[in-house]
């Protein structure tokens, strides 16, 4: 099984959340999340006074799957994600040892 | 669900009790061992009431004699087959240690006064019971002020039954616990408490709470969304709105009665003779209002129809002062408005706004005000339609309050953002009514633009400012919402939010009532990620709007020009709708804004608003201003004298301003926020533009004057404006030998003043 987590802006979210849906993604984890890649963070003038927005607000988004799906999965994100500009965000995968649905007690891929 | 069957519920422990504490003493006790100790209930149980999740709270009372080994075992057979049915809360003493726990526990006394034999003998209880009651009315000196203590900080941690939407039903303000506080007070005979008066509170709130027992099939008493339809289903209410619109009912009835009951305590013994011989030192603190042991009170005689406006000055200076108002004054007002004596007119006069904005500006003290006019239905009076949001709940896992509430905490948050916003009176009446149009299947914000006009008509908002009300009702959601799903680096986002904002004026507006209304929803609604967004949102949008409008400078009438052109001195003075109108044209010099300023503050007179303009070597100045109460009668041959001598010498006017702004100082006032000073170089060729944001207080004027001189630069024009307890100053300056400020000087200038400010 593998952990795909997703940064995306925030206004894509709908998009992806659409996407991974039609591709029968059946769960996430949506969280609100603030950081900076090669974007950097941004200077910027108000009311006079200089002020750096150094952590740009992002959405992290996270999704369990089975091994198989993974590569797939990614491709339905990074598609539906795209602006092409800078900070359009970054998705990578981490392999997870073993899931347990909480209710059931089920483990491994039924479990997702 | 009723009384009925709380009590059968509580009969029937009885008896299951008694059985078990029978069968301990024959297993235990030889014939006489009975004699020795009592089994009885406490707390609510002792009250004869159980609903399905509640505690059996008991006390074993013995006196002393019976060997502990033997006590032992039949406390542990009354108790071991208990643990599997309820839970259970149990103490075991003789009576001298239950006096002494009493004393030392205010919990434990006030359970006491609700102690009920279940069997054994009957004399330990009663001894118990006529100590506890008469420890409890002996002291009452000490045991009510603790008692007041630990209620206002259960208060404080678990809010009010009637405004949030998942309540506790015994924790909060107006739930359960009260209801027994009250009871309490009611035994200690210190005070009549009319208790009838909550019997219908009292059952409604039991009621809910043994259904959400039955429910939930716990011992909870916090009614969670999740629970209030099953809940509502039970109890056979329409829907769960209906049963949440009848525990606020409820809840407000229990906290009516707690706050008139310290209040009688409080006032005990100061009516009739006590009142003449104890006089509590009364001090003015608007016209006929005054602050009397430590309150605000409407001072008496007052004729409700000559000062119509008298109740919302009094609510206003509450507020602004951090002091509650009266109940008698709101007693007597709202007797007054009942029969129909005090009504305002339609529109409201100038006075009555801006103190309404007074009042909704002043910060986390407004609650309370706010909460009293609601209770005594006073608000209803000045705003009927008030009434179809009070404790309306919402159904929207966002938000924590009903929403009557939501927007007395909405305007509580956009009182700390007043300095930054060019109209602080359009947004705090913004934020006190953005919510109106809830209730209907209507979306809310359509509906609230319909419902916030005629509000906003009858108490005296122009067209304009109307039109700006009704964008701010319409688009309050339009910035957090485009903020998170829109992609703010394309032109096209805010392209889309330019179509709806008209100027930057309205977006700065709209940008502090998002913050505003964010914040006081809570955690769930709001972030500092969202707040990141909104700001982006904004900086972008106002980057490609045109710049903010600023006061322009006043036109001069040909008249005036011609006066002006003479150099003399020349006052004419009219009355006006606020007080007077001052008209003083005077050779210019250095520091004469502040002059000017200076003698009306020190002849009692507020400045409500002033336009000046240098014209050649003359100012001609246009001042409305408001008489203070018991200020001298003013004349123009008076006024002429006063400003030609301080014309000549100021120093005079400087220390009798120091003496006043000391003896100001002795009067109770609420932290407010900081001035804001911002200085705009585009917005006049010839001069650069200051506007001082701050909140507004005798000889703010003079202080403002003064600072400018010191910076040695000139006023060419002023406009000051007052919107309830905000002040607006807009200065179009120039360096003594003309033209505009050069950039560095306007921020030293700024800097300047704001310290000067402070």
């Amino acid at each position: 099984m593998k952990l795909i987590t997703a940064i995306l802006k925030p206004f894509k979210l709908e998009d992806v959340k659409n996407a991974l849906q039609a591709a029968g993604v059946a769960g996430m984890t949506v969280s609100e999340a603030s950081g900076f890649g090669r974007q950097r963070g941004h200077t910027e003038v108000y009311r006079g006074a200089e002020y750096t927005v150094d952590l740009v607000p992002k959405v992290r988004l996270e999704v369990l799957v089975d091994d198989k799906d993974a590569d797939s999965v990614v491709d339905v994100i990074v598609k539906a994600a795209s602006t092409g500009s800078i900070g359009d965000g970054k998705v990578w995968t981490t392999p997870v040892d073993q899931v347990i649905r909480v209710r059931t007690g089920e483990r491994g891929s039924e479990a997702i | 669900m009723s009384t009925r069957e709380r009590r059968d519920r509580s009969n029937e422990s009885d008896r299951f009790l008694s059985k078990l504490f029978h069968d301990a003493l024959n297993t235990h006790c030889e014939e006489d061992t009975g004699k020795e100790i009592a089994l009885a209930a406490v707390g609510g149980y002792g009250r004869g009431e159980l609903s399905p999740g509640s505690d059996l709270d008991i006390l074993i009372l013995h006196n002393g004699k019976i060997a502990q080994e033997k006590l032992q075992a039949i406390v542990n057979d009354v108790l071991y087959p208990l643990w599997e049915r309820n839970s259970v809360d149990h103490s075991v003493r003789t009576r001298s240690e239950t006096r002494e726990s009493a004393a030392s526990d205010l919990r434990v006394a006030t359970g006491l006064l609700d102690i009920r034999l279940i069997a054994g003998n009957a004399d330990v209880v009663a001894a118990v019971q006529g100590d506890s009651l008469e420890y409890w009315r002996k002291n009452t000196k000490q045991n009510l002020p603790e008692l007041e203590r630990s209620l206002s900080e259960r208060h404080v941690r678990a809010g009010e039954l009637a405004y949030l939407l998942e309540p506790d039903l015994k924790e909060a303000r107006g739930g359960l616990r009260d209801i027994q506080a009250l009871r309490a007070i009611a035994l200690s005979g210190a005070v009549h408490v009319p208790l009838e008066k909550i019997s219908w509170a009292e059952s409604t709130l039991n009621n809910v709470r043994e259904a959400l027992h039955t429910a939930s099939g716990r011992g909870k008493n916090r009614l969670l969304f999740q629970e209030q339809d099953k809940v509502a289903r039970i109890l056979e209410y329409k829907n769960a709105d209906a049963m949440m619109g009848d525990v606020a009912r409820a809840a407000r009835s229990v906290d009516y009665l707690l706050d008139y009951t310290w209040h009688a305590l409080e006032h005990k013994g100061k009516d009739g003779l006590g009142r003449i011989m104890r006089r509590p030192r009364v001090v003015t603190v608007a016209k006929n209002v005054s602050a009397a042991n430590r309150e605000i009170v409407i001072d008496p005689f007052t004729s409700f129809d000559e000062d119509p406006v008298v109740g919302l000055r009094a609510a206003a200076t509450a507020a602004r002062l951090g002091l509650p108002l009266s109940l008698d004054t709101c007693t007597e007002l709202s007797l007054a408005l009942n029969s129909g004596q005090g009504i305002l007119p339609n529109p409201w006069p100038r006075e009555a706004r801006e103190l309404l904005m007074t009042l909704i500006g002043a910060g986390e003290s407004m609650v309370g005000i706010f909460e009293t006019l609601d209770q005594e239905e006073i608000i209803f009076h000045w705003i009927p339609e008030w009434r179809s949001v009070r404790s309306l709940p919402q159904r929207n896992a966002l938000h924590r309050h009903t929403v009557d509430r939501h927007m007395v905490e909405t305007a509580v948050h956009a009182g700390k953002l007043t300095r930054k916003v060019h109209r602080p009176d359009l947004l705090l009446f913004a934020a006190l009514f953005h919510d109106i149009g809830k209730g209907t299947e209507e979306d809310h914000s359509e509906r609230g633009v319909r419902l916030i006009e005629p509000i906003a008509r009858r108490i005296g908002f122009d067209e304009k400012d109307i039109e700006t009300l009704q964008l701010l009702v319409r688009h309050h959601l339009l910035l957090s919402s485009t903020a998170t799903r829109r992609d703010l680096d394309d032109p096209a986002t805010i392209q889309s939010v330019m179509a709806l904002i008209p100027d930057a004026n309205a977006l700065e507006l709209l940008h502090a009532l998002s913050i505003a209304d964010g914040e006081a929803t809570g955690s769930a609604g709001w972030s500092d990620w969202k707040a990141t967004l909104v700001a982006e949102l904004v900086s972008r949008v106002r980057k490609a709007m045109a710049g903010f409008e600023v006061a322009q400078q006043p036109m001069l009438s040909e008249e005036q020009i011609a006066l002006a052109a003479k150099g003399e001195l020349r006052i004419s003075l009219e009355e006006h709708s606020s007080g007077y109108a001052v008209e003083v044209i005077s050779p210019d010099r250095p520091g004469l804004l502040s002059i000017v300023a200076g003698v009306f503050s020190i002849s009692r007179l507020d400045v409500k608003s002033a336009r000046t303009k240098t014209l050649g070597n003359s100012a001609v100045m246009y001042w409305i201003v408001t008489p203070e109460p018991h200020a001298p009668e003013i004349t123009e041959a008076g006024l002429h004298q006063l400003i030609a001598e301080a014309l000549k010498d100021s120093a005079d006017i400087e220390e009798k301003l120091i003496a006043r702004a000391k003896a100001y100082s002795s009067i109770p006032t609420m932290p407010v926020p900081d001035p804001e000073v911002e200085i705009f170089t585009d917005a006049a060729t010839d001069a650069t533009v200051i506007e001082v944001r701050s909140h507004d207080r005798p000889g703010l004027l003079f202080r403002i004057g003064a600072a400018i001189t010191q910076s040695k630069i000139d006023i060419r024009s002023a406009i000051v404006t007052t919107l309830g307890a905000e002040a607006i100053d807009t200065l179009y300056v120039t360096e003594l030998t003309g033209g505009p400020l050069t950039p560095e000087r306007a921020n030293e200038v700024a800097s300047h003043l704001k310290q000067a400010l402070k």
